[in-house]
């Protein structure tokens, strides 16, 4: 069942001017590309933003395939958002909407592609540390996000996986034969995944 | 020394008919043996009883300590003293590469990213699994997985280690070397397994029968008995 799903989302190895860069100046990035395409930019700044993530997903040498992937996966959806926005909004904002998603996308797929997950949970833990006087556990609390991160490409995968089994059986026009394998996958990898920490003795709260 | 203890000990589970099922008839045992075998037919309960051990199944009455630590009241501390390692390195590996797994495991041991590194890469160097420490876990042969998921969870430094079948999916050579590799550890070991070698490294055998155990002694005379009830 976990078939399709590691090839996304993974750390890309590599040694280009975006690996060295520090974690925080990525997760700047990120955060204006956002910033920018959703807080009502027009459609030229939102056309900025997609053109420079593409730049910076070549300079990162990360594939080309790594860029369609996560395009592919959401494709329904873009069009779907795509044709409603153009029909209600007309094809600026349709345009402005789009390119706003996708620079988004592909900007946190360039921070997950170019950071070791260990650095990112590093990171992540940085953040929140000034809250352990509130009760926080900063440690906790970067696992339990980098888990939701991988299991986001895990579920996208196994709508894949199930696509194709329902396929050999003839079933691809089924609806149920296609979502409920999803969601039973998704809870047992949920399952999977505590077990696994806990088979270490992780993921527990500090005293 | 490690001890393990079940006092009556018993697991019952809901069935799919709305009642509930004995799948661990009350057991109580004192395991302070360094390596003992648990073998038994499929579905007999040798997992229920090797994950009652680590508290990943809490009993339905009685009690299972470790060291004296209570499964159900102290939870968190038995999991820090015992790793589990499943028959399916797959459900054991967290993260994309044997190195992020290894880092995932040490991050307790060592608060330092560039420390931990290292630390993670001797592990992996120990096993000799170096070679393959940034290359996906998917694109590993299935002894090499179990060996990263084996190297991962001896990394947080258990002193009890469980496996449930580690050598089921494995072929002889990756089953000798598995067995040579536990044969060297400092942990006590309690291990189920089909393989009757692997069972034959033990000093103690528990023989599982219909959810309890029906034989316990040494492992020859225990692989004769569960030939005896295979018939
Ligand atoms: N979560 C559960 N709910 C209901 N019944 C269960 C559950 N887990 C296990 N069982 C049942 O308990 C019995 C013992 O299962 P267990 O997995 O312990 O056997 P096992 O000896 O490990 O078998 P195998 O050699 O096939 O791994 C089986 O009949 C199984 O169907
Ligand atoms: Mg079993």
């Amino acid at each position: 069942m976990r078939g399709h799903a590691h090839l996304i989302a993974a750390y890309h190895p590599g040694n280009s001017v975006v690996h060295r860069a520090p974690l925080r100046l990525k997760a700047a990035f990120l955060l204006v590309v956002a910033v920018v395409c959703f807080a009502g930019a027009g459609p030229f700044a939102a056309s900025g933003a997609l053109t420079a993530v593409v730049v910076l997903h070549f300079a990162a040498q990360l594939p080309a395939a790594r860029l369609w992937k996560p395009i592919r996966l959401m494709l329904v959806f873009l069009l779907l958002i795509g044709a409603y926005q153009f029909w209600q909004s007309g094809p600026l904002t349709a345009w402005r909407i789009l390119a706003g998603i996708l620079a988004t996308v592909l900007a946190a797929n360039i921070l997950t592609a170019t950071t070791p997950v260990d650095r990112l949970l590093d990171g992540l833990a940085r953040l929140v540390a000034p809250l352990r006087r509130f009760g926080a556990d900063p440690e906790r609390f970067a696992l339990t996000v980098s888990l939701m991160l991988r299991s986001i490409p895990f579920i996208i995968g196994a709508f894949d996986d199930v696509r194709d089994a329902a396929r050999a059986r003839g079933l691809e026009r089924n609806l149920r034969a296609r979502t409920l394998p999803v969601m039973i996958c998704t809870v047992a990898y949920a399952r999977q995944t505590g077990e696994a920490l806990a088979a270490r003795g992780l993921g527990e709260a500090e005293e | 020394m490690n001890r393990i203890q079940l006092d009556a000990a018993s697991v019952l589970l809901p069935a799919a008919d709305g009642t509930d099922r004995q799948i661990l008839r009350p057991t109580t045992l004192d395991l302070t043996e360094q390596r003992i075998a648990v073998i038994g037919a499929n579905g007999s309960g040798k997992s229920t009883l090797l994950r009652l051990v680590n508290g990943l199944l809490l009993p339905s009455a009685g009690t299972v300590t470790v060291n004296g630590l209570d499964t159900a009241r102290d939870g968190r501390a038995v999991r820090r003293q015992v790793g589990f390692v499943f028959t399916d390195p797959l459900s054991q590996l967290v993260m994309p590469t044997p190195l992020e797994d290894l880092e995932l495991s040490l991050r307790r041991l060592y608060p330092s990213g560039s420390k931990r590194r290292t630390a993670a890469m001797d592990i992996l160097d120990g096993f000799g699994l170096a070679p393959l420490a940034q290359n996906s876990i998917y694109e590993l042969s299935g002894g090499e997985r179990q060996l990263v998921a084996l190297a991962s969870v001896l990394a947080v430094r258990p002193g009890v280690l469980v496996l449930d079948e580690p050598s089921t999916l494995l072929d002889l050579r990756n089953t000798r070397l598995l067995r040579e590799r536990l044969a060297g550890l400092p942990q006590q070991l309690l291990i189920s397994t089909h393989d009757l070698e692997l069972a034959q490294d033990c000093t103690r055998a528990l023989v599982i029968g219909d959810g309890g155990v029906v034989f316990d002694g040494p492992p020859a005379d225990a692989v004769a008995r569960y030939h005896q009830l295979a018939r």
